[in-house]
C-alpha cells in the first residue's frame, strides 16, 4: 500500500524564462511517474501546482497556499534567484523545503532549500579556468539586472583580475528587454577574448542572434576567435536560438547522452535532470518511514545516510562539464571530476584546471 | 569606499559565540558552519582561547565588560552584537564594548554572512584609520623638529625658502621622511656636524 504524500510544483509556465520552468517540470513530473509506478517504493506523489505567470510578487503567496491548504511540506521549483529569495521567508514561517533545480549564483544555503543543480565552484569557476588558457584573458561580461547577472559579474571580474586579464566592459538589461545594440557596439569597440553572458530569456536569445550577425560582418567575433559563454545555457532554450547557438559554449553537470550523472536515465538538459534528482532524492528519504514527510529539512538529513545532499551546506556533489553547440548539439570538449558544491567559495582551493582535467574526445 | 571589502578567507576561519545555550546559538552555529567557519560557543565568559577567533559574536542582552579577556572596547577581532531587546542601554553598551556589526534575535535562517562582512570591513577602516592618525600625530609631532632644522640649516647664510628645499633634498638623497632628514640635521648640530657637501648641497 503505498502512502500519498503532496508535493509543491511552483514553476511559471509562461514569462520570459518559461522553457527552463517547463524543463525542470519535466524533471519532476517524470521522477513522480517512475516513483508511483514502482512497487518497491511505498509512497506515490501527488503533485500539487501554482503557476506565478512570472510574477515575482506571486511566488511568496503561492507557496504560502500550498504549505497552508495542502499536505505538503517540500516544494520543487523557482527558477530565477530572485522567486528563490521570495519564498525563503515563507518557507521558513511554515517550515517548508524548497528542491531547487536551476544553477545560481551562490552565497546562500538556507535551511529550508536544498540546491540540486550547480553553484559557481561547479560552473563559473571551471569555464573560467578553460576559457583564459584557451582563448586570453580579456572579457565582456553581461546579464540581467537582478541578483544572477550582478553576482555572477562580481564573481568573474574578481577571478579575471585574479588571472592577470582584463574586464572590457559590464553592462545590464532589464529582464525581459531586447535592447543590445548597445551591447553589441560596446563589444564591437572593445574587441574581448571572450564574452561571458549572464542574461536570461529574451534578452539573452536577441544578444545571441545580434552577436551572430556581429560575427558574420567581423571575423574576430566568431565563436572560434571571441565565444559567448554561458554558466545557465542548456539544451531547453536551444529551440528559441536556432543557428544562433552554434559555437556558444555553456558548463554545466549534464549535457544530453552523458554518462554519469545524474544516473538513471537518458534527460533533455541539465535543468531537467536536476529537478529528477531532486524528487528522486525526496523519494528515497520518505521511502519506507511513516510520518516522515512531516519532518522538517534538518530533521529528515539528520536522521539519513548515504544521501546526496550535504548536510551543511544543503548542496551536492556534481561533475563540471564544458560543452560547445555544434550543429544543434552540445559536445563535451572537458571534463572536470566531481566537485562538492562550495556556496561560499571557503572550501575550495584554488588548483590549477590542469592537475583535475582530463580532455573529451 | 576608497578599498574593495573582503570576501575571501572566510572558510576556516574561527567563530566564538558568547552566548548561554539557546536556539540563538544552533541557528548562528549552523548559519556560520555553512558558510565554512569553525565554531566554538562560550558562556559565561570567553576564554582566553578566543583571543585566537577571527570573529567574535557577544550576547547584547546579558554582556558587561567583564566577559571579554581585552580592556572594554578594545575588541582585537571583529565583533558582531547580537540583540534580542532593542534598549538603548543595551544598545549603548554593545557599541562600547566595539560592535562592528549587529544580527537580531532570534537568529533563524539567514544574516550572519553579511554581518560578518560588515563587521569585518567595519573592523579594518578602524584599523586603517587609527594606524593613519597615530602617523598624522606623529608627523605633527614632529613639526617642531622640522622647524629647528630649517632654522639651523638658514643659519648656514640661506633664505628660510633654499634651507627649506635644502632639507627636502637631503630627505631625498639619503632615502629616508622629510621629518626623519630634519631629525637628524637637529640630531647632527648638537654633536659633530654630519653633513658632507655632497649629501648636503647636492
Amino acid at each position: 500500500m503505498k502512502r500519498r504524500i503532496e508535493l509543491g510544483l511552483l514553476f511559471s509556465r509562461s514569462g520570459s524564462y518559461s522553457l527552463i520552468s517547463e524543463a525542470c517540470r519535466t524533471g519532476v513530473l517524470s521522477a513522480i511517474a517512475r516513483i508511483n509506478a514502482d512497487p518497491e517504493i511505498d509512497l506515490s506523489f501527488v503533485p500539487v501546482e501554482r503557476d506565478p505567470g512570472g510574477n515575482f510578487d506571486l511566488y511568496g503567496p503561492m507557496c504560502a497556499e500550498i504549505l497552508r491548504d495542502t499536505g505538503a511540506r517540500h516544494v520543487v521549483g523557482c527558477v530565477t534567484s530572485w522567486s528563490r529569495k521570495e519564498v525563503i521567508p515563507t518557507l521558513e514561517k511554515h517550515g517548508g523545503t524548497l528542491w531547487y533545480a536551476v544553477p545560481y549564483e551562490g552565497f546562500e544555503a538556507s535551511d529550508h532549500v536544498v540546491y540540486t543543480h550547480a553553484c559557481p565552484n561547479q560552473h563559473l569557476l571551471p569555464l573560467l579556468d578553460w576559457v583564459m588558457p584557451a582563448h586570453g584573458r580579456r572579457a565582456y561580461l553581461t546579464g540581467s539586472n537582478y541578483i544572477w547577472g550582478w553576482e555572477m559579474n562580481r564573481l568573474a571580474r574578481e577571478r579575471i583580475v585574479l588571472a592577470g586579464g582584463e574586464v572590457m566592459g559590464e553592462r545590464y538589461l532589464p529582464i525581459g528587454s531586447r535592447d543590445v545594440g548597445r551591447m553589441i557596439e560596446e563589444i564591437r569597440f572593445a574587441r574581448p577574448d571572450f564574452v561571458l553572458n549572464s542574461l536570461i530569456g529574451p534578452s539573452s536569445y536577441e544578444f545571441l542572434t545580434a552577436y551572430r550577425a556581429l560575427g558574420e560582418e567581423d571575423g574576430h567575433f566568431r565563436p572560434d576567435t571571441c565565444p559567448i559563454l554561458s554558466c545557465n545555457l542548456t539544451e531547453c532554450e536551444l529551440p528559441a536560438l536556432g543557428p544562433a547557438a552554434e559555437g556558444l559554449v555553456s558548463a554545466g553537470p549534464y549535457f544530453r547522452g552523458e554518462e554519469g550523472w545524474p544516473g538513471g536515465g537518458s534527460f533533455g538538459s541539465s535543468h531537467e535532470a536536476a529537478a529528477f534528482t531532486a524528487v528522486r532524492e525526496l523519494a528515497r528519504l520518505l521511502a519506507g518511514r511513516p510520518g516522515a514527510e512531516n519532518l522538517s529539512l534538518a530533521e529528515l538529513l539528520a536522521s539519513d545516510q548515504g544521501g546526496i545532499v550535504d548536510p551543511g551546506t544543503h548542496h551536492t556533489i556534481l561533475p563540471a562539464l564544458i560543452a560547445r553547440v555544434e550543429g544543434g548539439r552540445f559536445r563535451v570538449i572537458q571534463r572536470r571530476a566531481d566537485l562538492p558544491g562550495d556556496p561560499y567559495l571557503t572550501r575550495t582551493v584554488d588548483t590549477p584546471a590542469a592537475a583535475t582535467l582530463r580532455l573529451v574526445k | 569606499m576608497r578599498r574593495p571589502i573582503r570576501i575571501q578567507n572566510l572558510g576556516g576561519a574561527r567563530a566564538a559565540i558568547l552566548h548561554r545555550p539557546h536556539a540563538t546559538v544552533q541557528a548562528l552555529t549552523r548559519q556560520l558552519a555553512a558558510i565554512g567557519l569553525e565554531v566554538t560557543q562560550f558562556w559565561p565568559e570567553l576564554g582566553p582561547e578566543a583571543l585566537g577567533a577571527d570573529f567574535v559574536f557577544f550576547d547584547a542582552d546579558m554582556g558587561h565588560d567583564g566577559m571579554f579577556p581585552w580592556p572594554p572596547g578594545a575588541p582585537p577581532m571583529p565583533m558582531i552584537a547580537l540583540i534580542g531587546s532593542e534598549a538603548p542601554g543595551r544598545i549603548e553598551w554593545s557599541l562600547r564594548a566595539g560592535a562592528h556589526a549587529q544580527l537580531l534575535k532570534p537568529v533563524g535562517d539567514h544574516g550572519a554572512y553579511s554581518a560578518l562582512l560588515i563587521a569585518r570591513d567595519a573592523f579594518d577602516a578602524q584599523h586603517a584609520l587609527s594606524a593613519e592618525i597615530d602617523e598624522l600625530r606623529q608627523r605633527l609631532d614632529r613639526r617642531q623638529t622640522v622647524v629647528r632644522a630649517v632654522t639651523l640649516l638658514a643659519a648656514r647664510g640661506k633664505s628660510e625658502e633654499a634651507a627649506y628645499a635644502q632639507l627636502r633634498q637631503m630627505a631625498m638623497s639619503w632615502r629616508v621622511t622629510f621629518e626623519e632628514a630634519a631629525e637628524r640635521i637637529v640630531a647632527g648640530s648638537r654633536g659633530p656636524m654630519p653633513l658632507t657637501r655632497e649629501e648636503g648641497d647636492g
